[in-house]
């Protein structure tokens, strides 16, 4: 255990001395890491603060339920009862079809006609609202069911601005994941060119450890070490980064916020973003850093 | 300590480097292995250490061949041998003491150890009071003797040298080969390669003398 403590120390000490041996190198390297990671994670804040922010005047989701002819009335209370013990539904509203002559004549500008009065042909009708929370998986799976009841005749679907929205938030999603996986290949090259020349540079010391019978592991150690120095800056710089630019999103978009949301000071910032960033900040340096030691050290040996 | 047995070399399938080599180095011999530029010798040491494998033939150093090792394996056996180079080959950014004690560090030696070998070695090489100096500051008798402490400080079985002497004037190669007599006196097995032939001839050992690959005399020498 004393051995293993020494062996760690002496190659945290190695690492810490490389790295101050190639300061400007390093702090290069940090800062473009750092910057190259907040991409991925920005856009990640942005996908998250999207797909949880919901207008308080959005427009729910309705489906206006036309029923059959001569339905008796026992038979739509249940249907409306089974409808409003649903989770994801937030009102019904029965719309007799006398009342949905008026409305529609009203809408047009017309007085009820007075022919029709007498031989309306719309049939009775529920107006059903979703919840505001709704999701388009549930709000599709009530709709087929409406649409397959024997009760029911026809109906209609308006989905949800918020519904709308969250199919472009998705595609949006789609695309950020795109793009973060090219960020960390990027990342993940960088360390491994980084990391190889390093182990270039240091081809002379490395022979010389390996002749006075240094294991492989000893050898690779310092540089793992300075990766993970290298992934631990980088993941701080990245979270730094993200926390300022999402700063600077909420101020400008203060007052879109506030109509959003009279609650909402900024856009809330995420810690799982912060905590994968810095995670996949460390990991991304530790294999870039292994794979080209390995490597350099397989050619060299 | 030290077994050839038919060992040829052979680089990118081409170049034989060595070629049918025959010889047995007993426990605490001490022998000079000499030929021209280019003849080998390198090879030689370099199979020794492990750093080539043997084309054919057999390796042997206390009695393990060396084509069985690998990694940690081939790690351990190495840190059981002591090399000595003609350029020293010193950590500039390390203290002499740091130098001499890297084996003990690798091998790892405790570190209530470590100060006393290396004290040890030092006094052995009349380098005691140049312990804190930079190897920069030292003349390149001083840092060939700072290289010569580091081989020994671990105490090895067998020391393997590759023209110690190179970079050095008469003066200061004499007293380096008086130490490596020294050593050879306290059971440490020793082969020097060299193409000098001054220090070959001053010296009463064993001489292999390798041409073109080729292992062309083995005998005893007469210091003059």
């Amino acid at each position: 255990m004393n051995r293993w403590i020494l062996d760690h120390t002496q190659a945290i000490h190695d690492a810490w001395k490389r790295t101050s041996d190639r300061l400007t190198q390093f702090v290069v390297l940090v800062c473009l890491l750092g910057i190259l990671l907040a991409i991925p994670g920005w856009l990640a804040q942005i996908w998250l603060g999207m797909s949880s922010l919901v207008p308080e005047d959005a427009v729910q989701s309705e489906a206006i339920v036309f029923l059959k002819q001569n339905l008796e009335v026992e038979a739509r209370i249940d249907l409306e009862r089974t409808l409003s013990e649903m989770s994801d539904t937030d009102q019904i509203v029965f719309v007799p079809r006398s009342a949905a002559l008026e409305q529609l004549s009203a809408q047009d500008g017309l007085e009820p006609i007075a022919d029709l009065k007498t031989n309306n042909p719309l049939p009775d009708a529920l107006r059903v609202r979703f919840s505001v929370q709704g999701v388009e998986a549930r709000e599709n799976q009530i709709i087929e069911t409406l649409s397959g009841d024997q009760r029911v005749l026809s109906l209609r679907y308006y989905p949800s601005t918020r519904i709308q929205y969250a199919s472009l938030v998705e595609m949006l999603g789609f695309l950020g994941i795109g793009l973060s996986a090219l960020t960390v290949i990027g990342v993940l090259m960088a360390v491994f060119l980084v990391a190889a020349a390093d182990v270039v540079d240091d081809r002379r010391r490395i022979e010389l450890y390996t002749l006075l019978g240094a294991s492989r592991r000893f050898i690779r150690r310092p540089y793992l070490y300075r990766a993970t120095l290298l992934g631990v800056l980088a993941g701080l710089i990245a979270c730094l980064v993200i926390t300022f630019l999402n700063e600077v999103l909420s101020s400008v978009l203060a007052s879109n916020l506030k109509a959003l949301d009279t609650r909402l000071e900024n856009i809330p910032m995420d810690g799982r973003i912060l905590i994968g960033v810095a995670s996949i900040a460390v990991l991304a340096s530790w294999v870039g850093a292994e794979r080209a030691v390995n490597r350099r050290l397989r050619a060299l040996h | 300590m030290i077994e050839f047995e038919s060992v040829a070399k052979v680089y990118d399938g081409q170049r034989q480097a060595l070629s049918d080599v025959n010889f047995r180095l007993a426990p605490g011999e001490m022998a000079f292995l000499t030929g021209h530029s280019g003849a080998g010798k390198s090879t030689l040491l370099r199979l020794i250490l492990g750093l080539e494998t043997a084309s054919s033939g057999v390796v042997r150093v206390a009695g393990t061949d060396l084509s069985t090792l690998s990694g940690e394996k081939l790690a351990r056996y190495r840190r059981r041998v002591g090399v000595v180079f003609q350029d020293p080959n010193l950590e500039d950014d390390l203290s002499v003491y740091d130098n001499v004690a890297l084996p003990l560090r690798i091998s790892g030696f405790s570190e209530s150890e470590i100060p006393k070998r290396v004290n040890a070695a030092l006094s052995r090489v009349d380098l005691s009071d140049q312990a804190d100096a930079s190897p920069r500051v030292l003349s390149g008798g001083q840092q060939q003797r700072v290289g010569i402490a580091r081989a020994i400080v671990h105490r090895p079985a067998l020391l393997v040298a590759d023209e110690p002497t190179g970079n050095l004037d008469p003066e200061l190669s004499a007293r380096v080969m008086r130490m490596f007599t020294q050593f050879q006196q306290l059971g440490v097995t020793i082969l020097v390669a060299t193409h000098e032939r001054a220090v070959v001839e001053s010296l009463p050992f064993r001489r292999l003398v390798i041409e073109n690959g080729c292992l062309v005399s083995d005998g005893m020498g007469v210091a003059r």
